[in-house]
């Protein structure tokens, strides 16, 4: 991870692959969920909304700006949650071209503003999430566990 | 980190960490902050400690409490491995698709 701020989460991988191929992999449901999510429903253009069921949980957003195929910025939050209700954070994907590969970067930016200064920002932020991870992990060693 | 992941789920062990967050507290004035009994919040602070999210030091016959940040390093760089768990898988099938395309 690429630390850019405390509420910032940015990432950057190298795909052996063109960036056609990899936006494709951002807006198309069927393809989204071999990478991301147990099912999705996708409209993908300028205000489509999005719904992606990931174990338990559901992640709910609009697409904001589509420039295949070089970025995709979408709102993020989790369906039913006050703490990351959608829309409160958006994630920007960029796709570089470098030679035949892609530097795909992809920026989390989270908070409100006003809720910056707020030191409850991170944990109510990340809880959800983790929350959902760990339920994952759980569900994953069998009933009983944890 | 399964110890600091069920430690964190109970609101009220969430609430002790952000009371001790910028300063150190005794067991007594963070109890004061709740209404269970003084009992409930000692097992809290057990959890939390065990869970490396507390560290604990004694004054006297006073236990006081500060957050452990390596413990909550630790948890940060678990949500950060979300993504980059999903971009890993992202590549993958990305890259997979490219070479099929490509043909042989």
């Amino acid at each position: 991870m690429v630390a850019e701020g405390t509420d910032v989460l940015a990432h950057e991988v190298r795909i052996e692959a063109r960036p056609e191929i990899v936006f494709a992999f951002l807006t198309d449901p069927d393809k989204m969920t071999q990478w991301k999510g147990d099912s999705a429903q996708l409209d993908a253009r300028p205000g489509g909304v999005y719904r992606v069921q990931i174990g338990q949980a559901v992640v709910v957003g609009e697409f904001v700006e589509l420039d295949p195929p070089r970025r995709v910025v979408f709102t993020w939050g989790w369906e039913g949650n006050d703490a990351v209700p959608p829309g409160s954070t958006t994630v920007e994907v960029t796709l570089t071209p470098d030679g035949e590969a892609t530097i795909l970067r992809l920026v989390h930016r989270d908070l409100p503003e006003e809720q910056r200064a707020e030191h409850e920002g991170g944990w109510k932020h990340f809880l959800p999430r983790l929350a959902i991870a760990a339920a994952r992990d759980n569900r994953g060693s069998g009933p009983g566990a944890g | 980190m399964e110890a600091a992941l069920r430690a964190i789920a109970e609101p009220r062990r969430r609430q002790i960490l952000r009371l001790v967050r910028d300063v150190e507290m005794s067991a007594g004035e963070i109890a004061s902050h709740f209404e269970v009994t003084r009992s409930a919040v000692s097992q809290h602070l057990r959890v939390l400690k065990d869970a490396g999210l507390l560290a604990e030091r004694r004054h006297g016959t006073r236990r006081i409490y500060r957050i452990r940040p390596e413990g909550l390093a630790e948890l940060r760089e678990f949500i950060d491995g979300l993504w980059e768990i999903k971009l890993a898988t992202l590549k993958r099938v990305a890259e997979a698709e490219e070479k099929r395309r490509r043909g042989r």
